[in-house]
Formats: structure tokens, sequence, C-alpha cells
């Protein structure tokens, strides 16, 4: 059948989604109400450790408008990604600050906090383990001490103690190549703090109990997790949850997992009305499911011709008291920090540390964000001990076309190297901005980065209507992205022949669609993309047989094209689309095409990677990004004044659509580099639980990031695509702290890069970051023994 | 004690206490959701409503402290159901991403640029100094709004 050229699904396509969210009018979960809907309210803990002595809800359940109370006994499940360690409710022990210990259901939302207030609760403190190090010390106290008798949910990974999970690499004979003669090594130390999401939309649900089922609508990026999990923790039949979405308002990793609807839902059966739980911004603040504050040990084995001939390193992650999204998180070091680079051999080791602090979670590249500063970092410090130019040592090292990844999976196509050929044609086009920095100290640096688009299980149902209209029907979810209202009606257009206009897209339901993994790691384009794709090509088949019938053509004769069948290369000749469908409306039914994906999986070295829940990255995703910065001698003061990205896309869908996604992952990803900072208290609370303490980007922060996206690389996605989304964050604090670093002369080990801390770097009152509790001999960081 | 309140050219009747915050009253007793609740302290400029004329975050607006100033919620600039300029040229620089800081964005620079129709990119991003924007970096639609005072 002939198609038309695949160049023609790219357009800027404006959103259809915009008039209404300009005009006010777009109802997100928290703008939505019900009749006789209650709100609810949470009591958390306000200690990191304790026993739970007495807990006594009598006084509360006799306040004013209290229509149900919830508490660990409503949900027996437990709940997690790769072990169920995770109680709905505090059962017996506080493990955090901020957890959860019972939920109410009041008339109003003042009822409810105030009923809240009225619980009884007797505990008995006990010392809290507030950092990895502390959880890691030698007679340490666990902080779930039945660890072993947990459900697992996906089998490998090592346990032990306080480490919720482990994944390792080993690759190659690193002993041998740290003792060559003529080698150099290099060993860095690097430390991280955790990002908030800050997504303007908090986590928000309004749930109901009707004809025996719940109804969950939810702000969240995963509605069949929500399905799938408040099962669990209810314990009923995941069938009996039916979960919808209306616009969410921003997500960035933060939804990627269920967290308030099983309290709503809990709750609405109890009280039979429906219930809304919405989070207050200091709730968001102090449990947010952070990016995981992390600790990074890494040398290499380096010649003074600049091959790497072995490299060796342990990310200790925070998974907080639960662990959640960073048991699976573990499994993404192979790939960034053990990315970017040929590598003669490797030792990695990714651990997710339990400690008495708030869950950590998903966001945005996640641990690729702060993996990337530290190997870019480390490169650099190479660099410096060998004498060699870092871009030269760049172009030299990074993985071509039938290199081997850290877990040996081989990569295809040379990409990076391209890519660093198209920065420096960047940064040849425009003059450098030195001459803004003044007095102050200038530095530069162009680093790589590697991330993987999140693939797996997507399915799609399109209805063809009469009127020449198609309805799309997935679980995908619009969190702003665009995706749902650009790449997906852009991708079926173009394979039906119609314009992406009269692409309906049905919001996600539960009921209506199948499973999906849910909207994160740049999956959405990809895996529902190419299950829309898939669908739309069923329903092609179908209509150009019949119109094939129709016109006495032969179907791959004809093509669809302006909502017409018509014979290749004459134009205006067929029929509509509409009048094949209605013809088939009397023939044969209406006209329904289905489609799904999965990721086929990509093959690694056998034996290579343990605990790993991806061997190997079925779609990676390389950045080039440059950045001059000016750093103020006085004051410690960062300010950047140029900031260039080459992103890889595969094939661009929609490439304003893509500039906006680049500017402003660019711009969050600039927040957690210079002053995006959470720490945590001798409480084990966390100090900043407002936008006040807790410094996000503002307007003049910001400068226009200068954008050219590389086309062309291989994907499997449809037509091309690569996810566009998520990996524009990956690589701005690798740029700007190798800049700082360049500029000051200083070893540059922390971010974010305050301005206290830049001053005590240049001052020299900045201590070294260490990392005693990591043996310099790398097996005695792991539980893994040699084979 | 009722407070009787000018949203938008009508006169509504307000049930609620004279301290309750403005924004609380628009979204939940007169459903207009259009200004957003999202640090209840001022900071991300989300609730931005016009007293007057002049914008204010409607979170901290004790609803008696307003007696007879007029309030103009976002829901008001598009005058018989036609988005304003300053709309139509957000819409067409396809800027919007979740959309949530845009009500409060749109009343701030709605009033920024009646009092100051040219004015220059710099002075733009200084009166976006208390709206938080999560998504899209602000410098597209600084670009927009810069367009528009060109034109």
């Amino acid at each position: 059948m002939a198609r038309p050229d695949p160049s023609t699904v790219t357009m800027n396509l404006p959103r259809r989604d915009a008039r209404d969210k300009l005009l006010g009018r777009t109802r997100y979960t928290v703008d939505r109400l019900l009749p006789r809907m209650l709100h609810a309210a949470i009591l958390r803990a306000e200690v990191a450790s304790a026993r739970i002595m007495r807990l006594d809800t009598t006084r509360a359940r006799q306040m004013p408008g209290v229509r149900a109370i919830a508490t660990a006994e409503d949900a027996p499940g437990m709940h997690g990604i790769g072990i169920a360690d995770h109680p709905l409710f505090a059962s017996g022990v506080i493990r955090f600050h901020g957890e959860q210990i019972a939920a109410v259901a009041a008339d109003t939302y003042e009822q409810a906090e105030a009923a809240v207030r009225a619980i009884e609760v007797e505990l008995e403190p006990l010392p809290p383990v507030l950092t990895m190090a502390a959880a890691l010390a030698p007679g340490a106290p666990l902080i779930h001490p039945d660890w072993k008798s947990y459900e697992v949910l996906f089998e490998g990974g090592a346990r032990g103690g306080n480490v919720a999970w482990e994944a390792t690499v080993v690759r190659g004979d690193t002993d041998a190549a740290f003792a060559r003669d003529d080698v150099v090594v290099v060993e860095s130390c690097f430390r991280v703090g955790r990002q908030n999401h800050v997504s303007l939309e908090p986590r928000a649900v309004i749930a109901a109990y009707e004809d025996g089922r719940y109804h969950i609508e939810t702000s969240t990026q995963v509605p069949w997790t929500v399905r799938n999990q408040t099962s669990k923790l209810l314990g009923v039949p995941p069938s009996q949850v039916h979960v919808t979405v209306p616009p969410v308002g921003g997500g960035f990793g933060q939804k990627f997992d269920c967290t308030l609807e099983p309290y709503a839902a809990i709750l609405a059966r109890k009280a039979g009305q429906p219930v809304r739980l919405v989070y207050s911004r200091q709730e968001e603040m102090l449990t947010c499911l952070c990016r995981e504050n992390a600790e990074i040990k890494i040398r290499s084995a380096v010649t003074r011709g600049g091959e790497i001939a072995g490299r060796e390193a342990v990310v200790l992650m925070d998974c907080g008291a639960y662990g959640g999204e960073q048991i699976f998180l573990t499994t993404m070091t192979a790939h960034t920090l053990g990315g970017n680079y040929k590598l003669g051999s490797i030792k990695l080791a990714s651990r997710a540390v339990y400690t008495n602090t708030a869950p950590n979670g998903a966001f945005r590249a996640c641990n690729g964000v702060y993996n990337t500063f530290a190997l870019e970092r480390h490169t650099d410090e190479i660099c410096q001990a060998i004498g060699m130019d870092p871009l030269e040592f760049r172009r030299l090292n990074v993985l071509g076309d039938g290199d081997l990844g850290a877990t040996g999976q081989v990569f295809e196509g040379d990409v990076l190297g391209p890519m660093l050929d198209r920065m420096a044609e960047m940064r040849d086009a425009s003059p450098s901005k030195e001459h803004l920095a003044g007095n102050r100290l200038y530095g530069r640096a162009t680093v790589v980065g590697t991330w993987f688009i999140f693939v797996g299980p997507s399915s799609a149902t399109i209805n063809l209507n009469a009127d020449g209209s198609a309805t799309l029907i997935t679980a995908g979810v619009e969190l702003g992205q665009g995706t749902m209202v650009q790449a997906l009606p852009q991708i079926v257009g173009y394979e039906l022949g119609i314009h992406p206009n009269n692409v309906i897209v049905r919001p996600a339901d539960t009921d209506a669609a199948g499973f999906d993994l849910g909207v994160g790691g740049g999956r959405t384009t990809v895996s529902v993309g190419a299950a829309s794709r898939a669908a739309a090509a069923d329903i092609r088949g179908k209509i150009l047989n019949a119109a094939g019938e129709l016109l006495q053509t032969e179907p791959d004769k004809l093509v669809l094209r302006n909502g017409r069948v018509e014979i290749e290369g004459r134009e205006g000749s067929g029929m509509t689309i509409a009048e094949v469908v209605q013809h088939l409306h009397r023939t044969a039914g209406p006209v329904v095409g289905s489609g799904s994906f999965t990721n086929p999986g990509v093959p690694s070295l056998p034996g290579c990677a343990a605990g790993h829940f991806i061997d190997a990255i079925d779609i990676p995703v390389f950045n080039v990004h440059d950045c001059e910065v000016a750093v103020d001698p006085d004051t410690g003061h960062v300010d950047i004044l140029s900031y260039k990205v080459v992103q890889d896309v595969g094939r661009a869908l929609n490439p304003r659509a893509i500039a906006g996604q680049i500017q402003g992952g660019v711009t969050q990803g600039i927040g957690y580099a210079l002053h995006e900072e959470h720490t945590i208290g001798e409480d084990g609370c966390i100090r900043q639980n407002s936008l006040e303490t807790y410094r996000v980007p503002l307007a003049q922060d910001t400068l226009p990031v200068e954008i050219e996206l590389y086309e062309g690389a291989p994907s499997i996605g449809p037509l091309g695509v690569k996810g566009a989304g998520e990996i524009p964050i990956m690589n701005p604090p690798a740029a700007i702290a190798c800049a700082v670093a360049n500029a000051t002369g200083c070893r540059v080990q922390q971010t974010p890069l305050t301005p206290p801390r830049v001053l005590g770097l240049i001052l020299g009152r900045e201590p070294e970051v260490e990392l005693p509790h990591i043996s310099a001999n790398w097996w005695e960081n792991v539980f893994r023994r040699p084979a | 004690m009722p407070t009787i309140l000018t949203i938008n050219g009508e006169q509504r009747v307000s049930s609620r206490g004279p301290m309750t915050p403005l924004v609380d009253v628009l979204r939940d007793e007169f459903f207009l959701t259009g200004a957003k609740s999202v640090c209840r302290e001022g900071v991300c400029g989300a609730c931005t409503v016009h007293l007057d004329g002049q914008p204010v975050v409607s979170c901290l607006v004790p609803i008696g402290t307003i007696g007879e100033r007029e309030i103009c919620t976002v829901e008001s600039l598009a005058a018989a159901g036609e988005p304003s300029p300053l709309q139509q040229v957000m819409e067409e620089h396809d800027v919007v991403q979740c959309g949530m800081c845009f009500p409060g964005i749109l009343m701030v620079l709605t009033g920024f640029l009646r009092e100051r129709p040219h004015a220059d990119r710099d002075e733009i991003k200084a009166a976006l100094a208390g709206n938080v924007c999560r998504c899209t970096g602000y410098e597209r639609l600084v670009d927009a709004a810069v367009a528009l005072a060109r034109a």
C-alpha cells in the first residue's frame, strides 16, 4: 500500500487544550466536585521513628461533620515496586516524619482537620536512622526488621539489613585494569540532595463507591498502577477499581505511583459518599516522593592516551522509609553512570538504602540526572589528571556503532559522536558570552549524557466514525507534556490520512482502554504511539480493502490523504473516507482497529548484570549540552551566560512542542543544579516546607536555551521517534558543575551549587566529600560474590 | 454576616466569614476555579485576580477587607467568549503546558501591559517575578508577551 512520505507527519500542531487552560475553564482534579462530596484529611506522624502504643479514634468519631475514619485495619495489604514493603497506614511502627496514621472524611475540610487533631496517639520514640551512612553502619537499627517476610514482586535483587535492593554489574576484569602499569587511577566522590517536583496541581483524588466498585478520579500519570495497587492495598479484586484521569496539572514523575488514592477509596466506601482528598502544599513539600539524595564513589583506570581500561563505582540511593521507585531505579545506574563511554571493564553497584525519612520516588530522568553529573565531573577530573582536552577525550570515548555498553549490550549507530560535532558547529556559530562575565570568573563546559525510553506495554483502540473522524482510546494521560494532544493525533492522522484535529483523544479510563504502563520515562509517544499506530494500521487495511472493491482498484494503488481514499497520483480521485465507513456500516459493521505494543527486549551479556529490572536498554537517548557561566567571587553566585542543547529525538514530530519541553526541562535542571535544596533536620523532618523556603526557578532566573534537534538515530519507536520530554533535565547539573569547576578551579563534588557552597569552594572552606562508608575494595560494598 | 462582593461585574453574596481568603470563596462558593490555590502564602501567583484593576494574590486577601472594590478573575478576560489579545498570543505561540500557572500569569500580564503596553523583555520578566511556572521555563511565554507588546 502506498504510504505518504514520513516527513509529512512532522508539523507544529498547536495544543487543542490550550484555549480552555487560558480561559481558566479546564477542570483539573482539584477543580472538581460531586454532590454530597466529603473532604478528607490525614493524620501524620511528627516523629521519624517510633512504636505506636495506642491509637484511639473514639473522640474524633464524635466530632461534628465526621462521616468516616480509616486506619491500618482498613487496609491489610502492602505495596511496592520489586518488594511489597509499604503499608498504607503506619501499622505498629512509625518509619518517617509525615507517615500516615489515620484518615478522616467529614462534611468540610476544616471539620476533617479538627477530627484529625482529636485522634489520640501514644508513641514510644525510637532512635531514628536519618542518613545512609548511619543506615549502613555496623549494628544500625533495622528499619524493616521483617524484611525477609515481605512479598517479592520482582526476583533477582540482593537484599539485607537496611539495603532494600542491590543491583550490580560486573563485566571484564577491573582488577587487572587497575593493576596495569600504564594507567592513571582517578577517584571521585559526589553527593547530591533531593529535588521536589513542585507540580502546581498537588496530588489530588475524588473517590466514590458505586454499584459495588470504586471509581477513582485522580491526578495521576499511571491509571493502571492506581487500579492495581489500590486493589492490592484494599484486598479487593482489581476489576472492582475503575480509574479515570482529568487533565493533570503537572507530574514530572511525582504522580508515577499510587499514593493517596486508596485513602479516599476506603473512606468513600465507609461513608457511602464521594470523598475528595487533596494534599496541601506543606504535605507536598514534606512527603513528595522526591528525586532521592545520593552518594557516589567512582574510580577509573585510564591510560595517558585516554583509553578507559577499567571503572568501578558504588551509588547509594536513599529510598527513605520504603523502597518504592528507588528499587527499580537501581537499574538505571548501569545505563547512565555506566553509559556515555567505552569501558574496557566495569564493576557497578547501585543500592537503595532505607532511612527513617520520607520515601522518595521518580522525578524526570530520575537518577540519570545525578549519575550524569557524577560521571561528567569525574570525566573532567580524569582529563585533568592525564592532561587531555575534555572535548577530545569525549570524542575519543563516546559510544558508537557496535560498541559495548556497561552490561554488554551492543549499541547501534554512531550518535553521540556526530552530536558532539553538531554542538561544535553551534559553538562556532554563536560568539562566546565571556565578555558578559566582566570581573567575574568565567567557565564553560560541554557534557554528554545517556538515558533511555522506558518502553513496555501499551494498547490502543480506534473507532473510525461515519463522519470520517477517529476516536483514539488509550490509557495515556495529558500532564502538560503535549503527547496526547499533539504527538498521538499526529501519528494517527498520518496513518489514516486525516487531519490530526479529526482525531478525538479520549481521556484515560481503565474501563475503556486496555493496560498501559503509564506516562513516564519518555514512553508515551513511543509505546502508546506505537500501539496507536498499530490500531490505525489495522483500520487503514480495512478502509483500503473496502475502497479497493468500491473503486475497482488494487488496494496497493490507493492512498489515504486529506480525508479521502485516492488512487495514487490522481489527486481528488476516489471517495471520502467517511463514505467508505458509511458503506462498511451497511456491509460489515462499524470500523474498529486495535493495536498493542511492548518492547522487543535487547540482549545483554549473560551473567553481567544482577538485580536489574532492565538488563539492556531498548531505546537509548543521548544529549549533548554546553553552557557558559560567570561566578561572582565575592558572593558565590552563579550566573548562566549561555545554554546550548543538541538532543537526540529520533524523528521530531512537533519541533515547536519539543522546544517547549527542552526549555522547561533545562530550567528544572538549572534549578536542581543551583538552588533547589531539601535538607533534613535532626527530627527527620524536611526543613523546606513551602515555596518560600524551597526555591524553584523564576522568570528572571532563566535564559533562552539554544536548541538543535538531532534526527535520524536508530529507534524502534513509531516512525523512528524517541520520547523528547524526559531527558532535557539530564545534563544541566553536569554542564553547570563542570563549568563552575572550570571557572573556579575548584573540585565540584556536590549540588546544588548555592552561593554559600560556591563561595565555600572558592575560599577553601567547603569540606571535601569523602564517603568513608563506601569501601575502596568494591567487593566489600556488595552482597554479590565473585563468580 | 454575609459579605457582598462584586465579581466580574456581578454582585454576589458570600456566606463565608470575613477572614476567608478570597481564593476559597471564588473557587468553592462561586465555582470560579480559574484562580488556582497552589501555595496559599502569596508566593506562586497562581491565584492572582484583579481588585479595581490591580493584580493581587487572592489567597492573601480576606473577603472582609475587599469592600466595594471590583474583583475580576481570569474568567472575565475573554469578553463575550473571545479570548483577549494576550490569551490569543499565548495560544498562537503554543506555550501552554500543564496550564495551572497561566490564569495567574495572564492576570499579572494583563494588568502590567495595560500600564506598560510596549514593555520590553526585561520588564515583562520582572513583572512575572511573583509567578511560578514549573513546566515551561518561562522564555517562550515571555516571547509571546513580547510579540504582543511589539504589535
